[in-house]
């Protein structure tokens, strides 16, 4: 039997945090602005419905202008930096995605654990040509990664080099 | 070996057993009315009560032999499947894929211990409900059926594996208990296990009678001094009375529990896997497969490391999501030779500790933070000043008792990392080790919060099919290198996880 059990140079190891992410598609970016834009006109107008119809809330009608604007402006610049730092990759032998504002978080999973792909399109995304990349593991819908924000033709390359990979390794 | 291709039915006496089942089901429904009935009685009544109780009986009866009849159950060879057909009015027809069965369990009731027969339970990786189940079965079957229904399971699984390598597996294959837990461990371990509990209780006690006492120091004022004096020895002598009383039978009751569910605890070895039979009034018996192991825990606390007793939980690979709580399995009090006997057959050899991993200070001065300081802090300003006056004396009691728990647990956590053992040791009284083997990782999240780069440290999460084990606070570089060697090894491997 050709059997070998070298000592490995664990410093020569591909090493995950070098690896290169790719950014999602740009236009993600006005997916989550749009789906920003109409939870708060609803709320925008549950308040102006508010001042409206309840007299005694018109002293403080500035004041639910103000933390709504200020809301507005938390929300939309969380969600900005939340995109810009979400990114994937896909090595030979495993996908990883990353995300986080606080904490920067990696996700690995190499693709011989990968139980199944699913390709998931929103309404809004659909809009855009965009869709979403699911990766199931056998460890719990804690340990999948979803990556959305993906080209639809690319996407579905994506699920078909995934199930090529998941084939293979079988 | 017997035929299992053709549909056949339970044991006979499963009428019993069927007919018990029904009552038990219209029972429960038919209590309140009954209970309503027999509470405002009279002679007509009475007629009319047990008329109605013995059509009840009856109709059961026929029931439950309906049930016996249509319930069938076989292998269909051809699809590899396992079949089971039931109901009289709504049928239903279920079919489980031999190849995903994960656990066949044999048990055994009060009721059905009398009449002798088995129920014999099928468990999958699809859901987390017993798919399959068969409530009369004689004994002699119900081991010919599972050892067929695991059959496949063994067979899928040296197909994947290179055969060759189980070659010492028949001269083990004996039923005889190579481990059987003695009366004496269960009572040690009784008496040790679920501390935590009993000492709060233990303090809600002194509490409840601390107050007690204080109100009938208020009371006794209006009497003379001498009987007040008189009265609260007394009163504090049944108190005390009281505490012991009622700590012993706390102590007792979980004693017997635990006796009851684990008494004659016998693991067996049987084709390479563990079978363990347990139980007082019900017999269980569930077949544990090493290499469906994901975590194991052995955990143990002070006293039981006096006694030489240690608690090992296994937990298997499960399908869903929400189901990891309910599919570990307990192995109470075994000694420390014991324990290291199942540990060398689930995983070949003694877990080792590796290279040590410890938690940055941190992790300490925040666990404070929260857990002591915050709600201190609240409560030290959300209760008005008069009140507080009065506990104030638990301020630092909690601060103390929280700050050992926390120190001890900080000093315990630990991560140690083996080329074949990755071994999580935490908790502060009950010092738990969870051991999994790399081959078993499914998924790896490494994170670390923006002011944490400077320090260098992160968290690290390890998914397995068996749940999560997670090491907070570890040096970020050699965390990350762990990370690219364990990627490495499963990458290059066709390693097995299931």
């Amino acid at each position: 039997m050709d059997f070998t059990n070298e000592t490995l140079d664990t410093t020569n190891l591909p090493r995950f945090e070098e690896v290169q992410f790719t950014p999602i598609h740009k236009d993600y970016w006005k997916v989550v602005l749009i789906v920003e834009a109409i939870v708060f006109a609803v709320v925008g107008i549950a308040i102006g419905a508010l001042y409206y119809f309840q007299q005694e809330f018109r002293d403080y009608g500035i004041y639910l202008v103000a933390a709504l604007l200020f809301a507005i402006v938390f929300t939309v610049g969380f969600s900005r930096i939340s995109f810009s730092k979400k990114g994937f990759a896909f090595r030979e032998h495993d996908v990883l995605y990353r995300d986080g504002v606080i904490a920067t978080h990696t996700m690995i999973i190499p693709y011989n654990r990968i139980q199944h792909v699913a390709l998931h399109e929103g309404a809004i995304s659909r809009i855009f040509g965009l869709a979403k990349v699911e990766i199931f593991t056998a460890g719990g819908s804690q340990s999948d990664i979803e990556i959305p924000g993906i080209e639809k033709e690319q996407a579905e390359n994506i699920k078909q080099l995934l199930m090529g990979k998941i084939r293979k390794e079988l | 070996m017997a035929d299992f291709s053709s549909p056949q039915r339970q044991s006979k006496t499963g009428i019993i057993v069927m007919f018990a089942q029904t009552l038990q089901e219209w029972g429960r429904g038919l209590l309140p009315i009954l209970i309503v009935t027999a509470v405002n009685l009279n002679n007509k009544k009475i007629i009319a009560l047990t008329a109605t109780l013995i059509g009840f009986f009856v109709l059961a009866l026929i029931v439950g032999w309906c049930r016996y009849r249509n319930f069938t159950f076989w292998i269909d060879e051809e699809n590899e499947e396992f079949v089971i057909t039931e109901g009289i009015l709504n049928k239903s027809k279920t079919l489980i894929q031999l190849q995903k069965i994960q656990q066949v369990n044999i048990g055994q009731s009060l009721l059905q211990r009398i009449i002798g027969v088995y129920t014999l339970e099928v468990d999958t990786a699809g859901s987390n409900k017993k798919e399959g189940k068969i409530r009369a079965i004689s004994h002699q079957l119900a081991i010919a059926l599972k050892e067929r229904l695991l059959d496949n399971v063994a067979r899928s699984v040296a197909q994947t594996e290179s055969a060759g390598q189980n070659d010492d597996v028949p001269a083990l294959e004996s039923q005889k208990p190579f481990i059987h837990i003695s009366f004496l461990s269960l009572l040690k371990y009784g008496i040790t296990s679920n501390y935590l509990r009993t000492l709060g209780l233990m303090l809600a006690f002194f509490i409840t009678i601390y107050e007690n006492l204080q109100r009938l120091v208020d009371t006794s004022e209006y009497d003379s001094k001498i009987d007040s004096i008189l009265e609260e020895s007394i009163a504090v002598q049944t108190g005390l009375i009281a505490i012991g009383f009622l700590l012993s039978a706390f102590l007792i009751v979980n004693v017997v529990r635990v006796v009851v569910k684990y008494f004659n605890f016998r693991i067996a070895r049987q084709k390479g896997s563990l079978l363990l039979s347990y139980g007082l009034i019900n017999t269980k018996s569930t077949i544990i497969k090493p290499e469906k192991v994901q975590i194991t825990t052995v955990s143990r606390n002070y006293f039981q490391k006096k006694l030489d007793i240690l608690e090992l939980r296994i937990k298997q690979a499960t399908g869903g999501e929400q189901e990891q709580k309910q599919s570990f399995m307990e192995i109470p009090g075994c000694d420390r030779r014991e324990g290291d006997s199942i540990l060398q057959l689930l995983f070949g050899s003694i877990p080792e500790k590796g290279v040590m991993l410890i938690p940055n200070y941190r992790k300490l001065v925040f666990s404070i933070f929260l857990s002591i300081v915050v709600p201190l802090g609240i409560a030290y300003f959300a209760i008005p000043s008069d009140v507080l006056l009065d506990f104030v004396w638990i301020f630092p009691l909690w601060a103390i008792l929280r700050g050992l728990s926390l120190a001890f647990g900080f000093h315990n956590y630990r991560l140690f990392v083996h080329d074949r053992f990755i071994i999580k040791q935490s908790g502060a009284w009950d010092v738990a080790n969870q051991i999994i083997e790399p081959q078993k990782i499914q998924a790896l999240s490494v994170s670390q919060l923006f002011w944490h780069k400077a320090a260098d440290i992160g968290y690290l999460t390890i998914y397995t099919a068996g749940g999560k084990l997670s090491f907070q606070l570890g040096n970020y570089t050699v965390v990350s290198a762990y990370v690219n060697k364990w990627l490495y090894e499963l990458e290059t491997s066709d390693s097995n996880w299931m």
